[in-house]
């Protein structure tokens, strides 16, 4: 079940990714309409985080190709968030909370250009909403796993964009914080902003997000939640992998080069 | 005889000078985890600096920072390419590529032995100690003072010009490169960038502390100055303040006992850097702070 | 010529022995080198071998003279210092080990300077010999150092075979090792002693400076000719002797010349042959498996156009109709007939090509592999149908007959692909 859609906010089209030659993502292709909360699953190792660092142009693709906007992603990159994985970074960075959320406004401020009281403002303003006001002047290194997540996200807040793409914001995140954040980020959807969110607990996926698309190495289903969540889709993505796929990636990886790129 | 005089206070400045310069750098070397790709660069250079030598016929001429320059970007080049292209893992790569080209360099030297004025032991060691001697005489005939703590001064001046236009962009791609790629900052750009500050930072000191103890002052301020704070600008500043006091006391200890002044600032700046490690070690610290939760202290 | 004559038939006794020398003390880095950079620690060796500056001063300080006993037992001190602070500021501090191993090598480095400069002005007479730990001089090795070395390489060699199962483990799998009971820690320990070992040994040929290559680059540039650990360590062993007595060599023809930047150099060309042109693994082999490889491709792909032909009731197609298929690559397409013809997988009559019966087993064979995938694309991994044919022009070349009996036995020995188009069995008639 793979609904395409309409003037898509985003298109993903025949997309392949490999690392070390074997391909962990084969022939993603999909369209996600404007305004959605968007929801990520999938088993360990499905690829999810995989497909949002191609989104964001952070691997290379072996094949296809990805359109934001209806536009290259070099076009609209500052229409675009990122929360990353919170173990991508050393949280030991001598840095403040409000530092380190205020980096949000880098893209738009350009080369040379410091930050100033409006950034400050701004920042200010994204750590309310995640409910860290009272955090501002700490140093991330003092932070809990939780708070580092929301650290992150209000980052992504402060990028003020249209496209909000979400790695595991909630691993290690409490239920309170769990359910204000999925709130926040339901508001923002009403305002037209769309969501992508990787997460891993089915259960709050069902409650919150409104579009689910199911991953395993291959894509499942892309579609509005209640024609997607299906004991056979899911059955077809938490079920193990296709074997005949892990053996056709054991022979690619053998190849001394990587076949499948162009 | 400990006295304050002209020679000495010249030589405590430009050693300063010199320690800021490398801390300063350093410390953004040491946030990306690249201590060692700073060592790599400043043995890397040693090739361009005899070649360039060779060619200018002096220490002083323009070739040898070029020379060295591009040796310090074709070493970062080379570990890339024996990375990803040879796919050797990233810390052998750093040690293949700067043993090779420091292996390159002292063989030149003993080539060109004859042909150069440069000794093996001054672009290893350095001596600042003949630092009053070596003037820089205008054309007029006019006396300027000392050569080396005008390179110096010029150098401090260019990375600390590097480092304003670049805070920003310099801070973030050190703690989340991958964001920064995202936003669509240059960070290949601002990496090559500080390489080369670093190469160019590694020969402008050369004469004075020797290519191998520049790392030490790249390394070890900064290294020392991050386990006493967590807030970036005090981190600058302290690293600032320690490149200061190790000159001071290392030129004095130097003096005392007659050894190598750059060789004791170095040794000076690693026991305050020991002492520094056993006062804020895990074992030994009871600082007040929050205490963090199991996950966090796992990542 | 003379020179070298006289080197190699090792007829002056002092020769034979530093080539011994350098050849037991090449196998032992190599040995404990290969294990290090598979664990991951290539830089470790680096900064215990500039740490150990300081304690070779002090033992010549302390003897008065280059007594082989004070200064290995000084640089086996300084070198474990250098080793637990280091393990200690990892555990007890929050620097990464990046940073670590970066001070830790500086300062005992700046350490060694001021010691060496304090004994230099003390105007000791053997002080000459002290600098050559530097960058090394196999040359000046005496017999009596001799000894030394060789008896510590030797320890190395039979400890590191002795134990060869534990540090395999510690490498491979320190974590498993510790699950079934192998003291991990005590191991680890004792693979450090032999890395402080192997770096005293190289010093006063190879040099402080210059050691880690002498550790790092054997085993990287032996990874690239083999996967098994026995072959790397030879492999590795036979590279830092090569490279050993090429440096020892050059030192005795060039009595100016440092032995340890000659055997980096040696050693860093070896690597680079290997980097380039190792079987398998090599930059220009994998240049050329792919080139081979795209070369079958366009091979392929005309004889599927010519099965194609076949399909809508032509029996081939002429030249120019073919070439006109690839306007890009009429160089490639002219070499695909030519060697096709070779094969007798086609004929050529008056410029009409048509397949013969074994290029049609062959076009067949590639058109099913084509359809088949395309089906599983389908059917598996609910790609639609206009999306399919991609990918199954790329994996049409690589599936095996393994995976091809695996695909039909999952679909079920399909007639049709997605396209509605036939899928070839070898008895078909067209």
């Amino acid at each position: 079940m793979i609904q395409q859609v309409q003037n898509p906010i985003l298109e993903i089209h025949d997309l392949t990714v490999s690392y070390d030659q074997s391909p962990v993502l084969w022939n993603i292709d999909l369209s996600l309409p404007e305004g959605k909360l968007v929801g990520i699953l999938g088993p360990n190792g499905a690829g999810k985080s995989t497909l949002i660092k191609a989104i964001m142009g952070l691997v290379d693709p072996s094949g296809g190709y990805v359109r934001i906007f209806d536009k290259e992603l070099d076009l609209v990159r500052n229409r675009i968030s990122y929360v990353p994985q919170r173990e991508s970074v050393d949280w030991n960075f001598p840095a403040s909370v409000l530092d380190v959320v205020q980096m949000g406004t880098y893209g738009r401020l350009g080369l040379f250009k410091r930050p100033g009281k409006k950034e400050k403002q701004l920042a200010l303003d994204c750590l309310e909403k995640v409910g860290m006001t009272a955090f501002a002047k700490r140093q991330i290194s003092e932070l809990s796993g939780g708070q580092q997540q929301r650290v992150f996200i209000a980052r992504a807040l402060a990028q003020e964009s249209d496209l909000y793409l979400m790695d595991e914001p909630f691993a290690g995140v409490d239920m309170a914080t769990e359910t204000a954040i999925f709130q926040l980020l339901q508001e923002m959807t009403q305002e037209g902003k769309t969501i992508l969110v990787v997460h891993h607990d089915i259960h709050s996926a069902m409650k919150y997000f409104e579009w689910i698309i199911m991953l395993n190495l291959h894509l499942v289903a892309s579609g509005p939640k209640s024609e997607v969540v299906n004991e056979e889709l899911l059955r077809k993505t938490y079920g193990g992998k296709l074997n005949l796929l892990t053996k056709v990636s054991d022979l690619i990886r053998q190849q001394e080069f990587n076949p499948l790129k162009n | 005889m400990m006295s304050f005089d002209q020679n000495a206070f010249l030589i405590i400045f430009t050693a300063s000078l010199i320690a800021i310069s490398c801390g300063l750098l350093g410390v953004f070397m040491m946030l990306r985890k690249m201590s060692m790709t700073g060592d790599a660069i400043s043995h890397a250079v040693l090739p361009g600096i005899v070649i360039g030598f060779f060619i200018s016929g002096s220490q002083r001429g323009v070739e040898v920072i070029v020379g060295a320059g591009l040796l310090g970007i074709i070493a970062t080049m080379v570990i890339d390419f024996l990375r990803k292209k040879a796919k050797v893992q990233l810390d052998a790569s750093i040690g293949i590529t700067f043993t090779l080209l420091f292996a390159i360099g002292i063989i030149l030297i003993n080539l060109l032995a004859y042909k150069v004025d440069l000794d093996q032991e001054c672009v290893l060691y350095g001596e600042i100690a003949y630092l009053p001697i070596d003037l820089w005489i205008t054309k007029a005939g006019f006396s300027m003072g000392p050569r080396i703590t005008w390179l110096a001064l010029l150098n401090l001046l260019l990375v600390i010009t590097f480092i304003l236009l670049l805070f920003k962009e310099l801070k973030l791609t050190s703690f989340d490169e991958g964001f920064g790629l995202v936003m669509g900052i240059p960070a290949g750009g601002i990496n090559l960038a500080l390489m080369s500050m670093v190469s160019y930072t590694t020969v402008s000191s050369f004469e004075a502390v020797g290519a191998i103890l520049v790392v030490a002052l790249l390394v070890v301020p900064p290294a020392t100055a991050f386990l006493w704070t967590k807030n970036i600008k005090s981190l600058i500043q302290l690293t600032v303040l320690i490149g200061i006091g190790i000159s001071i006391i290392g030129y004095y200890m130097a003096f005392w006992l007659d050894s190598s002044i750059a060789g004791m600032i170095v040794s000076v700046a690693g026991l305050v850097f020991l002492v520094s490690a056993v006062f804020n070690s895990k074992k030994y610290k009871f600082k007040s702070g929050t205490r963090l939760e199991p996950e966090a202290l796992s990542s | 010529m003379e020179n070298f004559l006289y080197f190699f038939s090792f007829q002056d006794a002092s020769i034979a022995f530093i080539v011994l020398g350098i050849t037991i003390l090449g196998i032992g880095s190599a040995y404990v080198g290969t294990f290090s950079f598979l664990d991951n620690k290539a830089l470790l060796g680096d900064a215990i071998s500039h740490a150990v500056l300081p304690g070779i001063c002090l033992g010549f300080m302390l003897a008065g003279e280059k007594n082989p006993y004070y200064i290995v037992g000084g640089a086996i001190i300084s070198g474990s210092l250098a080793t637990f602070l280091s393990s200690w500021l990892k555990e007890n501090t929050k620097l990464s080990e990046d940073s670590i191993i970066a001070v830790i090598l500086s300062t005992f480095f700046g350490l060694g300077i001021v010691l060496l400069t304090v004994i230099q002005k003390s105007g000791n007479p053997e002080m000459a010999g002290l600098n050559q730990f530097i960058f090394g001089n196999a040359i000046g090795i005496l017999e009596e150092d001799l000894w030394v070395y060789g008896g510590l390489a030797f320890i190395i060699i039979l400890s590191l075979s002795l134990l060869m199962k534990e540090f395999r483990l510690l490498v491979f799998n320190a974590e498993f090792g510790k699950a079934i009971g192998f003291p991990m820690d005590r191991v680890r320990l004792v693979f450090n002693i032999l890395m402080i070992l192997s770096v005293v040994i190289g010093i006063q040929a190879i040099g402080v400076v210059l050691m880690a290559a002498l550790l790092i680059t054997p085993g990287a540039a032996a990874r690239f000719w083999t996967d098994r650990l026995s072959s790397l360590l030879i492999l590795a062993g036979v590279f830092a002797v090569l490279s050993g007595i090429i440096g020892t060599y050059i030192s005795f023809v060039l009595p100016q010349m440092p032995t340890g930047p000659w055997v980096v150099v040696s050693l860093s060309t070896l690597a680079l042959i290997s980097f380039v042109f190792a079987p398998k693994k090599g930059i220009l082999y994998r240049f050329f498996s792919r080139r081979k490889y795209l070369t079958k491709m366009h091979r392929d792909h005309v004889l599927k156009s010519l099965y194609k032909a076949l399909e809508e009731k032509k029996s081939g197609l002429s030249q120019s109709e073919l070439l006109a298929l690839y306007p890009h690559h009429k160089r490639e397409t002219n070499r695909s007939i030519s060697y096709l013809r070779k094969r007798s997988q086609l004929i050529i009559k008056e410029g009409f090509i048509t397949l013969t019966s074994k290029g049609k087993s062959e076009a067949m064979r590639i058109v099913r592999l084509h359809r088949l995938w395309e089906s599983y694309l389908n059917e598996y991994m609910n790609i639609a149908p206009d999306h399919v044919h991609d990918s199954a022009e790329k994996m049409e070349h690589l599936l095996t007959p393994e995976l091809e009996a695996l695909l039909d036995n999952r679909l079920k020995y399909p007639k049709l692909d997605p396209h509605q188009e036939n899928i070839p069995r070898d008895h078909d008639e067209l």
